[in-house]
Formats: C-alpha cells, structure tokens, sequence
C-alpha cells in the first residue's frame, strides 16, 4: 500500500522530460543488444559495513510530507521512517531481512501457530519515563483496531481475535491479546500463522503509552511520545520539518549515535529534485534524484562511494485478467509475456534506472529468490507467436491495456504496446484513466486484458507477495462482483491455494522457504498469473564522507539507528 | 455607504455558496478519498467506516447543507488526510501569502507607478521606449520561467535563502519573501506601468490640468498633486483585484520557491484529493476578493469625488 504510487508520481514529469531521447533508443535497441553492457540496469551497491560509531553528529535529509507519523495511521515510507524512528515494537528487521528482538526479548508459537507468546525485556520505557510493558502493546493495537479510529492501516492487525468485532463496535477491546502479566505478551490468531512475527514488524504494532491521545488529537499525533531510539524534539511543523533527537535512555536495542536527524519536508512535486540540489549544496546527507538524472548523478557519486543502489521491496507488474478472453489460458499470457522487450524498455525509456524482472519474489529475499522462475518473462517473439497461435490470440485480436495517468507510466506502456503490435499482431486498446478508476475498472467483474500494477510487501515474507497477489482468498468476491482483495486478476488454483496455506502453517523456515517457492513456481512458472516486468530498484546519494553505516532498510528509509559521524 | 456594504455583503455570501458547489461537485466527481492508499486498495469495511467517519456515505446535497451549516458557524472540518483541523492549516499559510501578497504589490506599485509616471511625463523619450519594450517584455514571459530562473540563479547569494535547506536553517520572514515576491511583483509591475502611463497620458490632456498650468503652478505640483491622483484611479483597480488573486494564493510561485502560503496547501490538497482543504482555501480566496473588491469601490469614492457609492 505505501509509496509505489507517490514515488512514480514525484517523477513523473521528470521521466517525461526523458522521453523523445527514449523513443529513439527505444526503438534501436529492439532485439540484439548491441551495447555491449552484461547486464541492464545499474547494478547494486555492497551495503556499507558496520564500523564502531561514537555519539554525535546531525543527520540531515529531505521528505514529502508524510500522512501521518503517529502509528496508528504511518503508511507511506516518509511517515513511516519517523514512526519507526520513535518507536520500537516487537521485533526488528535488519536491511538483510534478519529479524532480531526489539522489545520482545524472545518469542514462541504453539504447534499450530495461532497462538503467540512475546517475553518482553524488563525495564524499557517510553520517552516519558513511563516502563513499556505488555499492557503497552494492547492499548496500542486497540487504538488502532477501534472503530472510528479512523487508521487505513490497521487491517494489518486482523489476524488478531476480536479485530472484527472492534471494527464493527461491538468490542472495545481485542479479545486476543492476553496483557496480565506485565513481562509477557500473548496473542491469540483467528487462523494459524507462522510468521506472525514478521507481521509485528509494522508501525501499526508499536505501543503507545497510557499519555497517548485520542486519534484525532494533534496534540499527541504531531509529537507523539515513543520508545524508540529517538525521541520527537517539539512538534511536526506541518510541511517545514521535523526534528528528532536521540532518546539517551533507550534500552530496547543499542542506542542510537547521531545526535539529531533534521527532516526537511519538500514538495511531492519536485521533491526528488530538491533532495538531489540538496545533496549538492550541502544541505542534505541522503537524497533521491529526479530519473533523467541518474546516470549523470551516478557517474559523479560512485566514485567517491556516495551512491547507493539497492533491489528493494517491490514488483512492477500487469495484472492479468486470468478469467476472461482473450488471456485465460496460459499459453496466452505467456505470449504476451515473451513479446514484451524488457530489456530495450529499460535501456530506452528508463535508461537502465529499471532491472527486468525474472520472478514476482524479489530478490530481498535470498532464501526464496528464484531467478528466472518466470520462463516467459525473456524476451522471444519466435515462441511468443507460436504460443499466441496455439491460444487463439490470432492477428487482429483486441486486448485491453490500461495505465493510471499522472504516474509517469505513459511512455513504457506505450512501448510495450508498440511491442505487442509488432510481434504479435495484436489490437491494442491502450488507455489512461485515474488511478481509483484503474482500480475500479480491473476489480470489476468481466475486466479484460492487462493493467498497470505495483506492489510493496507490508511485512518481510514472500507470503505477502504471494498470498494478497495470487491467493483465491484474495479475490475476496464472487465473479459477478468487483474484486475486494488485491488479488485483481482473480486468479485461483487449489494447488496453490494449498502450498501458501501449507507454508503459513509451517514453523520450520527452511521449508516453509521451500513451500513458497513451489508455490511461485506453480503461480508464475506454469501459470504465468500476473507478469512480472521491473524488479523494485531503489538509488540514494549518501553522504559516506561524513557518516559511517549508512544503510537502506525494508521501507527504503536509512538506518538512522545506526549511523555514526565519521 | 453602510447599505453599500450591507448589499455587497450579501453578494460575498452567495459567491462563497456558489464556489463552495462548484467545489463540491468537482471534488465528488474526482472519487472516492478513502478508497486508496498509494497502489493498494484499503479494504472496503474500512473505507466505508473512514466515509461514515466524514460524512461522505450521506447523499451528495446533505453533504453539501451540512457543509455549509458548518462553514457559517466557522467550523472548516478536518483534513481527509492527516485528520488535522483545516482552520490550523489555514492559521500558519494565511499569514506567509499575506506578507508575500503584500510585499509583492508593494514591489508592483513602486516600480510600476514610478515608471509609469516618467514614461508618460517623458512621452517618446529613451526612457518611455524602455519603459514599453521592458513592460511587454516581462508581461509576455511566464511567471515559473521567472521564478525558476531566479532560484537557479540568485537563491543562496547574498540576502536571498538557498533553496532548498534544511528547516533548521532560521531565515527571517522578509528574507524568504523577497525573491518570490519579486517573481510575482515583475509581471504586475509591468501592467501597472503601462496603465499608468496611459492614464496619466489622458489626465494630462484634460482642462484642469490646463487650467493649473495656466495658474501658474509648477509642474511638479501639477503633475504629483492633481494629475497623479485622478490617473490613479485604473491603477488602484488593478492592484485591489490584484492584491485578491494574490491573496487566494500564487500556486505556481509558491509552489517553485517551496513558499509555504495558501497556493502551495491548494496545490497540495487537488493532489491529494482533499476536499476540506480545497474547499477552504477558496472560500478563503473568495472571502479575499470580494473584500478587496469592496475596499477598491470605497476608494475610488475617495479618490473621485463624482462617484458615488449608492
């Protein structure tokens, strides 16, 4: 749910302003790649390695204004980068995706995984001096969970027993979360799930302490009182700044270097392009830069070590309408799929800014990661004819294409339409609607063709690619009604369905690493569900010449908890 | 003078009610608020109870009435986004536009008015020539190629702030003021120039200017005490409407210089779907132009003893 569309939109008029180059090149590069690069796309940078630090220092960066920063609503990575800055929850996610204790010191599920048990570290406490203690934890959740909250995140909690019931007013407490004994926190499922505690991961899961203000007061919502590394230093200045400062009491984890971290709020229109004029005049530590210049701002940076590039979080991918004609049959989108040039489209139009994509799992996860489990996602329009034939999709044959406008996807869509013409004959009918049209129109029953998607998992699974993408739970509708879930395509095989019920239910990591992989390999290897197109590539300037352990974390936000001054 | 007022008044009401439909009916057109965040869908129990929570599952003219219940009794209603009260909004961009709107006038008049005067005083000489072409000049460029020029150019030298900057960095208001301001001033300058010069051209033809002439009053009586005052007539229409649209806020200006006025929250809340905000801010630029409107009527009354109000 957060930032795919913000990001796109914050470059959209850049990634325009790069366009009559792209349509030239785009066109050149079609079939051989004859620039002799191995590889497209800019590679990865070697994650910055952890150095002893000192206290000191100030770290300075440029954001969007945030939706919110208070818990029970952060949602975009710029709100969530502050939230996470000021509170700790349960468990930590390292950037390499290992997980280790926040406030929990330790954790269990019973056999079946549907009930949990957090033994808390003793003596923690909130920026107040009040102690964090299991009580914390449920008056968090309930917060978010309550009805007229008003959260557009605390779906994320309903696994929890009593979710339901408080979403609809009947409960004002989440009959699952067991805070009796102050050191330890149990919480009951409504369905087993083995990696719950990844779940907890979210800033919707953080606690609050008893000072905390309703929702909708902006007393506490704009200088809300935490018990992370750092601490709100007065108030949010809505669309000015915000100021943190390290919080010296803190010992749920090590605590943090840097003296401050000063968040300048830019404008979402221009913003990467203030945060890169930032970097250059001094006045920012960490910075994103408008598409058209990242190769300039590379070939300036990587030298000294200031630019960082990193496979994050996220898909770029169309939505498949898996049961309707002309594409519900996997011969047919497996046509499309190898009629799409990938590689030309990265090279021209984003100008190696994009990596194709070779799976739906990204490579942030290196134990489920399976380069290459989409077979159709390489570049043959030899094949792609011949399987096109085989599914009827003769010359001729009209297919829908939508985009959302206003995200800087018109050129690359216009290119693989120009593809699919080409190579396969097809009618493309090719159309730009809002974005909560686009959502609309590929939710309603009887939607055709292909749409423009993107997705950032919400917790550090392949799960939460999987499941929301592809799970017939996910569909959350009957075919004569518009889709409720994320699963848009409405795809559904038992098979499937079975493998992530099986690996959900699976305490041993390995195989449940193994489950998920069958899964995609039966979801994307055979079935070709959705296609994938862009891995998620992330690029930052950062200031490595004043600061040491400078990192990206899941939400793209840097390690602020562990960088030092050099 | 007081049913005057009491009649426009009136007016303002049902300007503001007519502006507040039009908002209404736009925003409802633009969709559903709750229905997204970023790509993903919010799932449907929570965005009905997000739309129940703002009144939005009521049909569209109740909405509408309940809207304006509360905008009478001062109530702006909360932010569809950040849930902040949209009033607070108000309170810390309304007083950034009125220092830039007015610092930008003040710019416009001095410079307008004074060139305007010696163009018409020095009719066809060097200066009135430079005065045409660099007024038609600046009258035909668009107000972002100045504003980004100047940014790229003069922000960060001398008095003027870099852009961007860390918030931390305290610049005095009237620091950050002067280059937007100016970016606004040199378009408006250029128009009051030219009618200053045309109207001042006109007043000096009339019979009293003649007749004070012939009195045997210097020149510089004539030209600053009676033919100022009546040229002036156009000018100050134009800067009152002027100073209302400014007012209302400068979207593109404020937005290039990151100007944290009324233009740049309108700009904010169209991309974000926010109908409180959007709503707010152009009742409040309506507000400003009707009373600016207003104040120029009482001013010219002032200013030319043969108008009269009622």
């Amino acid at each position: 749910m957060r930032r795919t569309r913000a990001a796109w939109s914050a470059t959209a008029l850049t990634v325009v302003a790069g366009l009559v180059l792209a349509g030239c090149s785009q066109q050149s590069n079609t079939g051989a790649p004859d620039t002799g690069q191995p590889a497209v796309g800019f590679p990865e940078t070697a994650p910055n390695p952890e150095q002893p630090g000192r206290p000191g220092g100030v770290f300075r960066l440029g954001s969007t204004e945030p939706t919110a920063i208070d818990p029970y609503n952060a949602q975009e990575s710029e709100g969530i980068r502050v939230a996470e800055a000021i509170f700790t929850g349960l468990v930590e996610v390292q950037p390499d995706g290992a997980v280790t204790p926040g406030v929990a010191s330790d954790w269990s599920a019973n056999d079946n995984c549907s009930v949990w048990t957090f033994n808390l570290k003793p003596g923690t406490t909130f920026h107040n001096g009040e102690t964090v203690d299991a009580a914390s934890f449920k008056r968090g959740w309930e917060r978010a969970a309550a009805k007229g909250s008003g959260s557009e995140v605390s779906y994320h909690l309903d696994v929890i027993q009593g979710y339901a019931e408080m979403q609809s007013g009947a409960a004002t407490q989440l009959t699952g979360v067991d805070a009796s004994n102050p050191d330890r926190l149990v919480v009951t499922l409504t369905k087993p799930d083995c990696e719950f505690e990844l779940r907890t991961n979210h800033p919707v899961y953080s606690p609050v302490p008893t000072a905390v203000g309703a929702t909708t007061d902006t007393a506490y919502t704009d200088a809300p009182i935490g018990n992370g590394p750092f601490r709100m230093d007065g108030k949010w200045q809505h669309n000015q700044g915000i100021r943190l400062v390290r919080f010296d009491d803190y010992t749920a984890g090590d605590k943090a270097f840097l003296d401050a971290v000063e968040i300048t709020i830019l404008p979402d229109a221009n913003g990467a392009q203030l945060e890169y004029d930032g970097f250059n005049n001094g006045q920012f530590d960490w910075a994103r830069m408008p598409p058209p210049l990242l190769a300039q701002a590379r070939a300036a940076n990587e030298p000294a070590g200031k630019w960082m590039s990193k496979k994050t979080n996220g898909i770029n991918y169309f939505t498949v309408a898996n049961t309707t004609a002309p594409l519900n049959s996997p011969e047919a989108r497996k046509a499309i799929s190898l009629a799409i040039d990938r590689n030309a489209i990265a090279q021209g139009v984003f100008q190696g800014a994009q990596s194709p994509a070779t799976a739906l799992v990204p490579p942030l996860f290196p134990e489920a990661y399976q380069d290459g489990v989409c077979e159709a996602c390489r570049y043959d329009p030899a094949e792609a004819k011949r399987l096109a034939e085989q599914a009827g999709l003769t010359p001729g044959t009209e297919l829908s294409l939508q985009f959302n406008t206003g995200g800087g996807h018109e050129e690359w869509t216009a290119a693989v339409r120009q593809q699919l013409e080409t190579n396969l004959g097809l009618k493309v009918n090719y159309t730009g609607v809002p974005f909560t049209d686009l959502l609309n129109n590929e939710g309603a029953p009887g939607a055709t063709g292909l749409f423009r998607s993107a997705w950032g998992a919400d917790y550090p699974t392949p799960g939460n690619y999987l499941i929301p993408l592809l799970a017939t739970s996910s569909i959350g509708a009957a075919p004569n009604e518009p889709v409720t879930g994320n699963n848009y395509g409405r795809y559904s095989n038992p098979q499937f369905d079975d493998l992530v019920a099986r690996a959900n239910a699976s305490k041993d990591e390995a195989e449940r690493n193994d489950l998920w992989k069958q899964a995609e390999r039966i979801a994307i290897g055979q079935d070709l569900a959705l296609i994938p197109l862009w891995a998620r590539q992330q690029f930052r300037l950062v200031a490595t010449d004043r600061f040491n352990n400078i990192n990206m974390n899941f939400n793209e936000n840097p390690t602020l908890e562990k960088i030092s001054i050099k | 003078m007081g049913m005057f007022i009491l009649r426009r008044s009136g007016q303002a009401v049902l300007v503001v009610m007519g502006a507040t439909l039009l908002v209404f009916i736009a925003t409802f057109a633009l969709g559903d608020p709750f229905a997204s965040t970023g790509d993903r869908q919010v799932p449907p129990e929570i965005a009905a109870a997000n739309r129940a929570q703002f009144g939005l599952d009521q049909p569209l003219p109740i909405q509408y009435v309940t809207y304006l219940g509360n905008l009478f009794t001062g109530d702006l209603g909360v932010d569809f986004d950040q849930r902040r009260p949209v009033i607070d909004m108000l309170a810390e961009t309304v007083p950034n536009t009125v220092r830039l709107a007015l610092v930008a006038i003040l710019i416009d008049v001095i410079i307008g008015v004074v060139a305007g005067i010696i163009a018409a005083v020095k009719r066809y000489s060097f200066a009135d020539v430079l005065v045409t072409v660099l007024s038609t000049l600046a009258i035909g460029v668009p107000v972002f190629v100045i504003g980004i020029v100047l940014v790229a150019n003069l922000s960060g030298v001398g008095p003027f702030p870099t852009v961007p900057r860390s918030f931390t960095v305290e610049v005095p208001w009237y620091q950050e003021v002067l280059l937007p301001a100016f970016a606004l001033a040199i378009i408006d300058a250029a128009f009051i120039a030219r009618l200053m010069r045309g109207s001042m051209l006109e007043v000096l033809r009339s019979d009293y200017i003649r007749t004070a002439r012939a009195k045997g009053l210097s020149e510089r009586k004539v030209i600053g005490k009676h033919a100022l005052r009546n040229s002036l007539i156009p000018v100050v229409t134009y800067i009152g409407v002027s100073l209302g649209v400014l007012l209302g806020g400068a979207i593109i200006t404020e937005t290039i210089f990151q100007y944290n006025g009324v233009g740049f929250l309108l700009f904010r809340a169209i991309s974000g779907n926010n109908a409180p905000v959007i709503s707010a801010v152009v009742v409040f630029g309506v507000l400003a132009y009707v009373l600016l409107s207003l104040l120029v009527d009482i001013l010219y009354a002032f200013l030319d003893p043969r108008i009269r109000l009622n």
